[in-house]
């Protein structure tokens, strides 16, 4: 199970550290992502069916990234089951829907370890939901690791947005963080991106941590949902949270090392007028977009709605704002994105050596947030930075003003 | 005592309440009015009314008594299991008398727990299609998937349990057992593990009791009585029994095993993201503090119920003292185990390890748990040093310290990890919490749920087992 969703983790170090070979992994074919995003909602809505889906599909995926993870995981079926090497062609006479391809992958791996009656029981519910099909082959486990595990090696290059914030170019301005409300309409005291000012020993003057969610390549917040609202997205290893699936258990933000979660915990903001007309729903149709409803959890979203739009892909809000350049958003998979090419040019500026961290890295999180910077100690405090949060007319510690209405007994006592 | 007016005592159960029952009920139904009111508020208003807020930039806690309420809950439904394990397994009759009540507590507990996540969740209204929907795969990484696969099948296994083995006593007071049936049952299987099969003897010399007959019922437990015999055969006592201790394992290996030992523990320690919460000590410790509650609502129960209806005999002092004995082991197993905690935490921790650690330390309510738990461990150990101490009210009212020690315990557990994250560096760590209002009322709405089960259930089938172990021996012979 916890290979789920990893990437395989040395080989981003090794493309990263050692500069390997580029690997193109953007969609060049604008028309082909607007085809498949409207036919993705079709699926959604009950009107193609995930075979016809992915067999429309196939060749295009085939031709612009050289591999489609999708129609792999159905060839598996067969190579597990008869031993006998898959021919691309058997894929087409396999009426089996993509739903069942993780699944028995997983299945056989199961059953080697002796879990056969676990899965007899999740296959057999599996088949009596099928409705969930699409939203489980979602975040599945198509991770190289798994599928080297029964493949062979031929790893799969994923994209993986993530950030190169430069500390060194940070001034705590929070610029960033009202950025981000602006863009997603975030309650008072929320503030997906925040950002800590802090002293620390042995560093002069205030010095400061961006924080945004880490869109982690090994999400706990993933691992831990029990209904799977909170997934990792396919296309861009974008960690969103499926608003019309959470059921508000808030496992995902005790399990989340960074405290990036807010829960939804009264009545949300009146939408703004962007969100009214763009709606939630991202190019998969899942609703996973801005300000959630009451009683659902959201966090930052690296911005699905610029993600799979024309003329903001690749951006983010906070990082669009930020005046000091200091926020670098792209793939961190691709050696030629922005904030790798951020990341290389700042190495060779500082002559080879340049101080980055991860957060809490030895978490095994595999955060796609990289600093420039030095990591602050386990003695750093948090202080007022040179502007605050009340300067610009927020709430700083949401816990204070999450007041609800109170019981008349209350009222007439005071209490 | 003579074999009818044994069947007669326990049978008062199904007779006319009294002015002090309605009462009670009256009592009981009021917590849970005021619960229902407070959890409609809560509907109504949200989650913002209950006080916590999230960890983080935000200052608060996240998860508060609610999951406090229902690590509880679950602890004390470990009672059915516990008494099982010591009658079919480890052949202790002495609980025999007090099983079903164990299992009855098991049941009630367990959806009380049930209740309380149902509180917890923001979106209870999505809660069986979300979870239905992804279950199947969410099973393969989620402990939460996991608790309801686990708390499912053991409520399922209990329930049935229970069903079977009333089944066949039922059967028994009304006397309709197939004798021939229930001798061949018996003599083909020997063996201890045959509660349901001594019908004959035990219908023997009842016909004539006061509720013998249907007729003599009431309305609704006589239907009730209908439904649970529905197409009743005397041949079924065999295999029900063989069933029943089939049942009786499986439940016994599950419960301890994946429950308190497994998934709810589990639920906390796998996280590294709270230094409170994560590591292996956290099952033994949730275990050891299960059993300890679990035994003391036994004990309560039990209590309640031979001072009502005057049963010294039935319930006597020996369930007591084995009760008390269990108690006293788990109790300082938990104990222990705290020290275990408590000198790997402050020696020479890693930061974050040391500080919940000592957090916990500085907390009065933690010592307060630690404390009501020594006491219980002290004044019971010294009953069975002296016996002179020993008084099964004496031990009723002690039976009350590991309960609400436990509460205490576990929901600061809950509280006081997520107020001392790993990742410390925001000002608002450590995060406020004050139990709320609508929490509190929780709390207190579902013991009024177990009160009014425990007064209702009784009036409907019998809450100890007819037979007993001279008819079982008579029988065999
Ligand atoms: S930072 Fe937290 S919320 Fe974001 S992906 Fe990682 S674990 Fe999940
Ligand atoms: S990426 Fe988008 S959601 Fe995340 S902090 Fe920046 S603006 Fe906010």
């Amino acid at each position: 199970m916890a290979t789920e969703l990893n990437s395989d983790r040395p080989q981003r170090q090794r493309s990263e550290q050692q500069g390997g070979e580029p690997v193109r992994t953007t969609i060049r074919n604008l028309e082909l992502a607007r085809h498949v995003a409207r036919d993705a909602q079709r699926v959604v809505a009950g009107d193609l069916s995930e075979q016809e889906f992915y067999e429309r599909y196939h060749e295009a995926y085939l031709h612009e990234f050289g591999v489609d993870s999708r129609a792999i995981s159905r060839q598996e079926v067969p190579n597990v089951a008869s031993g006998q090497g898959a021919a691309k062609g058997a894929m087409a006479e396999r009426p089996k829907p993509m739903i069942n391809g993780p699944l028995s992958r997983r299945a056989f791996l199961m059953l080697a370890g002796g879990g056969a009656a676990a899965v007899a029981l999740a296959a057999t519910l599996g088949r009596l939901v099928p409705q969930v099909a699409y939203a489980r082959t979602e975040g599945s486990s198509e991770s190289p690791r798994a599928q080297g595990a029964v493949e062979g090696s031929q790893a799969v290059k994923r994209i993986q947005m993530g950030m190169v914030i430069d500390l060194e170019r940070c001034t705590g301005c929070l610029v960033c963080v009202d950025a981000c409300h602006r863009e997603n309409n975030t309650e008072e005291g929320v503030h997906w991106m925040y950002v800590l000012a802090y002293k620390d020993e042995n560093k002069e003057g205030v010095n400061f941590l961006v924080r945004p969610c880490n869109h982690c390549t090994n999400p706990p917040c993933v691992k831990v949902c029990p209904v799977m609202a909170r997934h990792k997205r396919e296309k861009d290893g974008l960690v969103l949270t499926d608003q019309d699936i959470c059921i508000g258990t808030r496992y995902c933000e005790v399990a989340c090392p960074y405290g990036v979660n807010y829960f939804q915990w009264g009545e949300p903001n009146p939408d703004t007028e962007m969100i009214r007309q763009h709606g939630r729903k991202d190019y998969r149709g899942r609703t996973v977009e801005f300000n959630p409803p009451r009683g659902v959890m959201g966090k930052c979203t690296f911005c699905p709605q610029r993600q799979d739009s024309e003329g903001k892909r690749g951006t983010t809000s906070c990082q669009q704002a930020c005046p000091h350049d200091a926020i670098h958003f792209g793939d961190m998979n691709d050696p030629n994105s922005a904030p790798r090419q951020y990341l290389e040019r700042r190495r060779q500026e500082k002559g080879g050596y340049l101080s980055t961290f991860r957060l809490l890295d030895d978490l095994g999180t595999e955060p796609n947030i990289l600093y420039i910077g030095h990591q602050p100690s386990r003695s750093a405090k948090q202080v007022d930075g040179p502007i605050t949060y009340e300067d610009w007319g927020w709430v700083d510690r949401r816990g204070d003003v999450l007041e609800g209405p109170r019981p008349w007994f209350m009222r007439v006592f005071g209490g | 005592m003579a074999e009818q007016s044994r069947e007669a005592l326990i049978l008062k159960t199904l007779g006319r309440p009294s002015p002090k029952f309605f009462l009670l009920l009256a009592v009981a139904g009021g917590a849970v009015a005021w619960f229902a009111y407070a959890w409609s508020f809560m509907l109504r208003y949200g989650m913002i009314t209950t006080g916590l807020a999230d960890w983080g930039s935000a200052g608060g806690v996240t998860w508060g008594m609610f999951i406090g309420g229902y690590i509880w809950w679950i602890g004390i439904a470990h009672g059915g299991i516990i008494i099982s394990a010591a009658v079919r397994l480890f052949n202790l009759r002495t609980f025999m008398p007090v099983a079903r009540l164990a299992e009855l507590l098991t049941l009630c507990a367990l959806s009380m727990a049930a209740l309380f996540i149902v509180l917890h969740l923001g979106r209870p209204d999505r809660m069986v299609v979300s979870i239905v929907r992804a279950f199947p795969r969410a099973i393969f990484s989620s402990p939460l998937a996991w608790d309801v696969l686990v708390i499912t099948l053991y409520f399922t296994l209990t329930a049935t349990y229970i069903a079977l083995t009333v089944r066949q006593d039922l059967q028994a007071i009304r006397g309709g057992m197939g004798n021939e049936a229930a001798v061949g049952g018996g003599r083909a299987r020997g063996g201890y593990f045959s509660r349901s099969r001594l019908g004959s003897s035990t219908v023997r010399g009842y016909t004539g009791g006061q509720y013998a007959g249907r007729g003599q019922l009431p309305a609704l437990p006589a239907l009730v009585h209908r439904v649970l015999l529905t197409g009743y055969k005397p041949e079924e006592s065999k295999k029900v029994e063989r069933m029943v201790w089939w049942l009786a394992l499986a439940v016994i290996i599950l419960a301890p095993l994946f429950l308190h030992g497994g998934v709810i523990p589990w639920l906390f320690a796998i996280l590294p993201s709270m230094p409170g919460w994560y590591g292996g000590l956290q099952g033994p410790t949730f275990l050891s503090i299960a059993l300890t509650s679990a035994l003391s609502g036994v004990i309560i129960i039990a209590y309640i119920f031979r001072r009502v209806y005057g049963w010294e005999d039935i319930i006597p002092d020996s369930v007591f003292k084995g009760l008390t004995f269990f108690l006293i082991i788990f109790a300082m197993l938990f104990l222990w185990l705290q020290i275990q905690g408590l000198v790997t935490g402050l020696y020479a921790a890693p930061v974050g390890v040391e500080a919940v650690t000592r957090a916990k330390v500085h907390s009065f309510s933690y010592w307060l748990a630690i404390g009501l738990v020594a006491v219980a461990v002290a004044y019971l150990g010294a009953q069975r040093l002296r016996p002179s101490l020993f008084s099964p009210h004496r031990t009723f009212v002690v039976a009350f310290l590991p309960l609400v020690a436990t509460l205490l315990e576990k929901s600061l557990f809950v509280v006081e990890g997520i107020m001392e994250p790993r990742f410390s560096l925001y000002r608002a760590v450590p995060g406020a919490y004050k139990p709320s209002w609508i929490e509190v009322s929780a709390i207190v709405g579902t013991i009024g749920l177990v009160v009014m089960f425990f007064a209702l259930v009784p009036k409907v089938i019998p809450v100890v087992e007819v037979t007993t172990d001279e008819d079982r021996r008579e029988h065999n012979a």
